[in-house]
């Protein structure tokens, strides 16, 4: 499934919403995350521009701590803003969903 | 930020040579990436450049942090650098060439229409 990614984008960020919603964690094991899910094609670099925008938008608490190796790693965390834009995440999914199955039905 | 910084930018020169000497570091693949990282923000820099020193600094942490993990740098930034720095430089901090144009025609129409007395 080569070209998930493109139709995966619009939805990434909720995505990495999700995943920091359970613990706080970093951009490695988030794309570890992704990639054991079966979205393969996302790397490390896309996660981070998707931290940075969660970041700028205030959505995620960013803490900086040391690694065994190389510079500290940065630990994102929800906040009170980001577990609200994740609830109105799954309520966009669901209805988008629903209406595509629908499509794929031939309902009306 | 001193008033001499602001004027000559030489706070920017020190900046950029300490990316210069973090960038010569990292593995030959990482810093063949960072050249194209550099080459591919350029287009988003302001007249000075200093929106993009932010960008940069985040973008070669990125790289440090993955190469001190092991990973090649196709696995962390995949095909498509291009993609990746217009993804990084999205957002009110870095306005592109066109945003530019678009607010100085703007300027300009304004400006004529002024004298018009439009």
């Amino acid at each position: 499934m080569d070209d998930l990614t493109e139709m995966l984008k619009g939805t990434l960020e909720g995505c990495v919403l999700e995943i920091i919603s359970g613990e706080e964690t970093y951009g490695y094991a988030i794309t570890r995350r992704l990639n054991e899910l079966g979205f393969t094609d996302v790397v490390e670099g896309t996660v981070y521009t998707i931290l940075l925008r969660l970041e700028r938008n205030g959505l995620v608490e960013v803490t900086k701590k040391p690694s065994g190796m190389g510079p500290p790693r940065k630990f994102y965390a929800l906040n009170d803003a980001g577990r609200e834009e994740l609830g109105r995440f799954w309520v966009k999914w669901q209805y988008l969903s629903s209406r595509i199955d629908k499509l794929k039905e031939g309902g009306r | 930020m001193t008033f001499w910084e602001t004027v000559t930018g030489s706070d920017l020169t020190r900046e950029y040579k300490a990316f210069e000497v973090r960038a010569k570091a990292l593995p030959a693949d990482y810093r063949e990436a960072w050249e194209q990282i550099k080459l591919h923000l350029t287009p988003y820099g302001d007249f000075t450049g200093r929106n993009l020193m932010p960008i940069l600094d985040g973008a070669l942490g990125l790289l440090e942090e993955t190469a001190g993990e092991g990973q090649s740098v196709h696995e962390v930034l995949g095909a498509d650098i291009k993609g990746f720095c217009a993804a990084l430089a999205g957002g009110e901090e870095s306005r592109d060439f066109r945003d530019r144009w678009r607010r100085q025609l703007n300027r300009n129409v304004a400006r004529k229409l002024g004298q018009l007395g439009g």
